[in-house]
């Protein structure tokens, strides 16, 4: 069981042991996921059952779907701040749209375009005036909070149609006696097709590109200002969705939602295996991360800890992460 | 006169086995301006940095005022009253221009700053260099050539006896390099020593007392600059039993032009006229450092914007971006692969391909990577598998990644900066028999080197660049080596 590392004289490539431990270690966030899986079950017989399993999805639904649309901003080496406060202004602007009785449809189409365009705006911004990302949706967190307040002066909006909420909450049949809420699998959906995105297509492959060497990838003629204005518009138009599932499931626009949401974002995409500097990480490491931070809040809720030790612990985690993709990256080096 | 510093049978040698100074002797008088001049490769900047304290010496001695120190460290040497002005200046831009007059010696009583003194300090030492400019300016807001002046005045509140300049010409213009000359002439009248470097005759001529000539590692003499003449001391700079190269065969060039360069003007002083390049051949650009090969490289590739004539294939060529030039083309192996050409972390085949995306939305990774592993084979690259990391393999492999992107798209006019730039012997081979290899098979080369050698060997023509200017041109089946380097050293105006 030992790791037999390089010094068996010929380069025919690592040994099989070594490659699973390479695997193994590359893809660390599943087995700390599983541990703590472990963990939950032991803690509560009901952890592993369908009903709990469906509501950690549904409850990391919203964080997820955001999430999303940040690991493409990272992937590129820049970061949005403004998703938490474009998320709760699309969740306002959806209900005031559906409370002044547009048509639904039409509603969350005109918020997911105006979510997109916010998001494309601040790449805009970042790529053709070369201001890093951090300050540009500093402005946009702060002004799109503010312009939620003003949609209704601060009032939270109510009187939603009743089949807004299937949105969110449609409850799904996958197996025999095992439904999933409808915002959960939205949330799964949207991961594969992020995956397949970032895989299969050539903006995944420029997506990359670009932020593992922004010169190198300009030098290849990769259009990399349109690259970074697309990946903030997706992160725009995740928010956008996020925000509506928000509304649809709390069946009321509330312009204080989702304070704070960009730190718990931007934690699960880096707690995933996603490099802050950009051109490494993956949708499927943030899905994991996501669920991780899910699965531990359900623990301290079964243990009966409030959320100051939810907040406590979750920090030392996500430093612990940190610290080890470090310690990997060093190891990597060597060898 | 009195010497100030006798530096003897200096050397060092970086482990395994790289001699970077041989032995060299300097011997710098009180109140002389003393000019260091050789060839790339020659040593210089070894020898300074001994000097400055920044390496340590393998062997050999320094003294000051006769006496043997140990320069162990940059501080050191200060204490001993040396200081170096380095290329690019090591003040701090945000600080004030009194603030870097005396970063990291500050007069201070128990730990109080005591500003009075540092003021005094300031302005007697700005007035020393007759700097026109208060010290409460941030540094940043200073021309370069104030910068400079800043730089000298630093010297000068460390008291120093020596201070070594390296090429301050490189980033001043003609007036401005007037300003340090004089600034220069009145210390050495105070008895300052001043230690020159810079390529260019003219200034040695204008400046100097004395020169002193490295090459291979070692000094080779010197001179009084009144009283030797241009010849001799680029033939001490030079050499003359050179191991010459052997010079490949070429097939005799084309006559139909790929490329033609008129009246292009753009950034750094870059001006070229006349210039072209047929289909079939390898054209070598050469000059010192700064003299605008990279420039007028990177301006073909749409990086850097330029006016003039300039036509590619019979037409019009100005590309705003590398992606106009790309699918006119044309390909750029930039001088630095790590930072420019290649993005490390991704897969082999990922960077082959990268400029073939264009157009399309699918990534389609098995047909790169079938795109990639014959073109790799021609280009005989070690590697394991394409979907290997590029960061894996060596240099030279590494370079040959960069040369398979134009290859895969293509490209019929490849721009080659410094491409041989740490690659080992063999790996430099390998690279210019696939360019003449990718030449004979139609495509116009454009090569920048500042090792002479492997253009001499693998060019048709050579272009000498000087000061953005392509001055002349050389068929090297014709010339031999050292009257190209005469001519990147003197310029134009020499025969």
């Amino acid at each position: 069981m030992t790791d037999t590392t390089s010094d068996t004289g010929k380069h025919q490539g690592p040994s099989l042991g070594a490659r699973i431990v390479d695997t193994i270690i590359q893809y660390n966030f599943v087995v700390i996921f599983l541990f703590v899986v472990v963990i939950a079950s032991l803690l509560s017989d009901n952890f592993l059952t369908f009903t709990n399993i469906s509501n950690l999805f549904q409850q990391a639904a919203v964080v997820g779907v955001v999430a999303v649309g940040m690991t493409f901003v990272i992937l590129t080496g820049n970061i949005d701040l403004s998703v938490g406060s474009v998320v709760a202004f699309c969740g306002m602007l959806v209900a005031v749209l559906l409370a002044a009785g547009v048509d639904p449809t039409l509603s969350v189409l005109v918020t997911l375009v105006v979510g997109a365009s916010f998001g494309m705006s601040m790449g805009a911004i970042t790529a053709l005036a070369a201001v890093p990302s951090f300050i540009v949706t500093l402005a946009g967190l702060v002004s799109f909070r503010g312009l939620t307040y003003l949609l209704t002066d601060g009032v939270p909006v109510s009187g939603l149609p009743s089949g807004f909420s299937a949105i969110s909450s449609t409850m799904i049949p996958l197996l025999p006696g095992f439904n999933m809420s409808s915002m959960g699998l939205i949330f799964i959906l949207l991961c594969v097709v992020a995956t397949l995105v970032l895989r299969y297509t050539v903006l995944g492959e420029y997506v990359y590109a670009t932020g593992g060497n922004p010169e190198a990838a300009r030098l290849a003629g990769l259009p990399t200002r349109r690259i970074i204005i697309a990946v903030f518009g997706i992160s725009g138009l995740m928010s956008a969705l996020a925000g509506i599932l928000l509304t649809s499931r709390l069946r009321i626009g509330q312009p204080t939602a989702a304070q704070g949401l960009e730190l718990d974002a931007i934690a699960a995409v880096v707690l995933g295996g996603t490099s802050l500097f950009g051109g490494r990480g993956s949708v499927v490491g943030t899905l994991f991360a996501v669920m991780l931070l899910q699965v531990l809040r359900n623990i301290f809720n079964l243990l009966g800890l409030g959320s100051f030790y939810q907040m406590t612990v979750t920090g030392i985690i996500i430093i612990a992460a940190i610290l080890l993709n470090r310690f990997l990256d060093i190891r990597k080096g060597r060898s | 006169m009195t010497d100030v510093m006798n530096v003897s049978g200096v050397a060092k040698t970086f482990p395994p086995n790289v001699i970077a100074l041989e032995k060299a002797d300097l011997n710098v008088r009180r109140g002389e301006v003393h000019c260091i001049l050789g060839a790339n490769g020659a040593g210089k900047s070894t020898l300074l940095k001994i000097i400055a304290g920044a390496i340590r010496p393998t062997s050999g001695t320094i003294a000051i005022d006769g006496n043997t120190v140990q320069i162990g460290s940059p501080s050191e040497a200060s204490e001993h009253g040396i200081s170096m002005i380095y290329q690019e200046l090591d003040l701090v831009p945000q600080l004030t221009v009194e603030q870097n007059l005396y970063l990291g010696q500050a007069p201070s009583r128990l730990g109080v700053l005591d500003k009075a003194k540092r003021r005094a300090g300031a302005i007697d030492a700005l007035r020393r260099v007759g700097a026109g400019f208060s010290p409460d300016r941030r540094v940043e807001t200073l021309s370069v050539a104030n910068q400079q002046l800043t730089a000298i005045a630093r010297s000068l509140t460390k008291q120093a006896k020596v201070i070594i300049m390296d090429e301050p010409s490189a980033a001043l213009n003609e007036a401005e390099l007037e300003r340090v000359f004089e600034v220069i002439r009145e210390l050495t009248a105070q008895g300052v020593a001043i230690i020159y470097v810079s390529h260019r005759l003219g200034e040695l001529r204008e400046i100097g007392d004395r020169v002193t000539v490295l090459r291979g590692g070692a000094t080779i003499d010197t001179f009084d600059v009144e009283g030797t003449d241009d010849q001799t001391l680029v033939e001490a700079v030079v050499g003359s039993n050179r191991s010459l190269l052997e010079r490949h065969e070429r097939p005799p060039l084309s006559d139909r032009v790929a490329l033609k360069v008129d009246r292009l003007k753009g950034d750094e002083g870059l001006d070229i006229s006349g210039y072209e390049v047929r289909w079939g051949e390898i054209s070598g650009l050469t000059g010192l450092n700064g003299s605008g090969r990279t420039s007028f490289l990177r301006s073909l590739y749409g990086v850097r914007g330029f006016t003039g004539q300039v036509e590619f294939d019979g037409e019009s060529f100005h590309p705003s971006n590398p992606a106009q030039a790309i699918s006119r083309g044309v390909g750029l192996v930039p001088e630095n692969r790590k930072t420019e050409g290649l993005i490390l972390d991704a897969p082999i085949y990922t960077n082959a391909t990268l400029p073939m995306l264009k157009g399309t939305w699918a990534a389609r990774h098995a047909e790169r990577k079938r795109q990639t592993v014959p073109v790799l084979a021609q280009l005989s690259t070690k590697y394991g598998h394409p979907e290997q990391k590029t960061m894996q393999l060596s240099g030279g492999n590494q370079q040959k990644i960069v040369l398979a992107k134009w290859v895969i798209r293509g490209s019929r006019l490849l721009l080659l900066d410094e491409p041989s730039r740490g690659l080992d012997v063999g790996a430099k081979a390998d690279l210019y028999d696939l360019v003449s290899k990718l030449a004979e098979d139609g495509a116009a080369v454009i090569v920048a080197s500042s090792e002479l050698d492997e253009l001499y060997a693998h060019c048709d023509r050579i272009w000498v660049f000087h000061e953005g200017r392509n001055i002349r041109h050389f068929d090297p089946a014709v010339t031999d080596q050292d009257t190209i380097l005469k001519a990147q050293i003197l310029g134009e105006h020499h025969d």
